[in-house]
């Protein structure tokens, strides 16, 4: 059964739900998109369908943290982070308030949708507010591991999540952690984060098939940043690919270890905000198919200067 | 969920000995004496919501100075942030913390220039981007729903202009939240704003109980520095049942001051010289004299319905 992990972040709140009484979900009106139905179908009397009316909801969700709740926030990225972005500064950044944002449909691929629904600078204005913890899942463990992190601490917490529909069972190798190597690590890296560790999975194995092995590091927890710089520091090329703008997201984060390693940032374009169409047409497009991947990488390797083959 | 300590604890800290007309003398010395101090400030709304802040934690909210954040207090959130000074005033006199408030506003201070939740003692929740207080009240109200706190949510009716407030208002009602309760500090002011003193132009938030009772609230109204005419209304409010409230108290900017009142655009937020800084202390006590002569709040009140 195909499933968004934004089913998994409701059905995962739902059983929680049974053992934590603090637990209670919000849902802008997007329920039976955006993951929330399946906490809504169990927890009725826990679940509040807050209306089309997202600035209010979030401060809403903010006076229950401040009375002992645990609430989580349902909608889409792009409504949650630029819609709200003052409530969520003012009432759970600043005001360092344990509400959890769950933002489905995050990155670039909206299909029909468009660019209205596309979220590709939210990691760029969430990972820049103070307190903020922030979560780029790729599979339903990784989800499970953003929310009971989330649940443990006492920050506010975002955790953005693809629209894109997996099978059920889909689970990357490993065991779900901040961060994990996928593939092992190799002088060429790919670092990626939520939906682009597929895309990247895909590329590797492909580069694998022509003979260049490359190691892949699964960044599922973005902030507070992890050990990164040790895992990386003896690369020689670092690949970063994020389902985000080529600014302000995990490139950036990258970027700001200063490693002698090069790099190469792949990511949606600054200048695209986003672009109706389907997922196969626009990765193809702008570059972040597996198969455009793989050529970037394979291009930067073989350029003499960048990689010392000896 | 909810924990120790008890909620014997609670109750109306009344003061031992101040009536709330005494006290709102002291209340306004502190105001204006922080404000210079600082080198200036929000005057105007400070001065207008002082009367219905003092009359709240005086008459009507359960809590208890010494345990600041007890799970089972009374919630007041000023969401007109900006009069911060005339919290911080209030909740110092109360016992919160005993800091000086001259620090107020700089580096060293925890006294944010706007309320701090995570800073002041006292302070129920952050605010000073308009607009937000409402939805937190909301929020406050869900959760203890089932243990009996009043939830009080001090709005400026400029700030009524930014759309949270609606979207919250519909929310509040539909949710049936009896024990969340609005005041409005009606000044009829904003910083740059409409309101003409011929009438020419509209105030901050034209027809404003019926808005609010259109969005399915009891409406209440009440002169804002009337301190017997507050009372009995928070009580009114207090015991509404099925609909939230909402108490529209007409004030006016700089309240008690005629410096300040005669120029309300200036004091949205202004600095003072030293020679007007003691005119404002003197006219404190003559404010004083006037507000209890009988009938003055009366008239007012008249007015203001009219």
């Amino acid at each position: 059964m195909l499933m968004k992990l934004a089913d998994h972040a409701g059905k995962i709140l739902a059983e929680l739900a049974y053992a934590d009484p603090r637990i209670f979900v919000l849902d802008g009106d997007l329920a039976d998109s955006d993951g929330a139905i399946h906490f809504a179908q169990r927890h009725p009397q826990r679940f509040l369908m807050a209306g089309i009316a997202e600035q209010n909801m979030v401060s809403v969700a903010a006076g229950m943290a401040e009375a002992g709740m645990r609430p989580a926030v349902f909608s889409f990225a792009a409504f949650l982070c630029y819609r709200a972005y003052d409530q969520i500064r003012i009432c759970l950044s600043q005001a360092n308030q344990p509400v959890m944002l769950i933002g489905s449909h995050a990155g670039g691929l909206l299909g029909r949708n468009g660019k209205t629904h596309a979220a590709v600078n939210d990691l760029a204005v969430m990972l820049s507010l103070p307190e903020m913890q922030v979560w780029a899942p790729a599979d339903w463990a990784d989800v499970e591991l953003a929310i009971t992190h989330s649940l443990l601490d006492s920050a506010p917490s975002y955790i953005r999540l693809p629209r894109r529909q997996f099978e059920e069972a889909t689970h990357l190798p490993g065991i779900a952690a901040g961060s994990r190597w996928l593939r092992p690590r190799q002088r060429v890296c790919i670092v990626s984060t939520g939906l682009a560790t597929h895309w990247a999975m895909a590329a590797a194995e492909l580069l694998a098939g022509r003979g260049l092995s490359i190691g892949l590091l699964h960044c599922a927890q973005l902030k507070p940043a992890l050990q990164w710089q040790e895992e990386l520091a003896s690369a020689d090329l670092i690949v970063s690919i994020e389902d985000h703008s080529r600014f302000g997201g995990l490139g950036a984060l990258i970027d700001r270890l200063h490693l002698p390693a090069a790099r190469l940032t792949l990511g949606w374009p600054e200048e695209f905000g986003g672009k109706s169409g389907p997922d196969d047409e626009l990765l193809d497009y702008y570059g972040l198919s597996p198969e455009r991947i793989a050529q970037a990488i394979e291009a930067r390797v073989r350029q003499p200067a960048t990689i010392n083959h000896s | 969920m909810l924990t120790s300590p008890s909620p014997d604890t609670l109750q109306v800290h009344r003061h031992p000995e101040l009536s709330l007309a005494d006290e709102a003398r002291l209340l306004r010395q502190d105001i204006l004496t922080t404000l210079y101090d600082t080198g200036g400030g929000h005057y105007g709304g400070s001065l207008s919501v002082i009367d219905l802040l003092l009359t709240l934690y005086r008459r009507v909210l359960r809590i208890d100075p010494a345990t600041a954040r007890h799970p089972e207090r009374d919630r007041l959130i000023l969401s007109k942030g900006h009069a911060a000074v005339a919290l911080y005033a209030v909740l110092r006199r109360l016992g919160y913390f005993d800091w000086p408030l001259s620090g107020y506003a700089s580096f060293a201070s925890a006294l944010e220039g706007h309320p701090d939740m995570t800073s002041v003692p006292g302070v129920d929740f952050s605010t000073g981007s308009l607009g937000q207080g409402l939805s937190v009240g909301i929020g406050m109200a869900l959760a203890l729903r089932k243990s009996g706190q009043h939830i009080w949510v001090v709005l400026g009716d400029g700030e009524c202009q930014e759309g949270q407030v609606w979207e919250a208002a519909m929310l509040a009602a539909i949710s049936r939240l009896d024990r969340l309760h609005v005041i409005v500090d009606c000044n009829r002011h904003q910083e740059w704003g409409w309101t003409s003193p011929d009438g020419s132009r509209p105030p901050p938030l034209p027809g404003i109980a019926d808005k609010w009772r259109a969005f399915g609230w009891q409406v209440f109204e009440c002169d804002g520095h009337d301190y017997a005419a507050l009372e009995t209304t928070l009580q009114a409010a207090s015991a509404e049942r099925a609909q939230p409230s909402v108490i529209i108290a007409h004030t006016v900017k700089g309240k008690g001051l005629p410096l300040i009142e005669r120029d309300p655009i200036r004091f949205h937020c202004d600095a003072v010289s030293a020679d007007e800084h003691a005119e404002l202390l003197g006219s404190v006590d003559l404010g004083f004299s006037e507000r209890v002569s009988p009938g003055n709040g009366q008239e007012q009140g008249a007015e203001h319905t009219a």
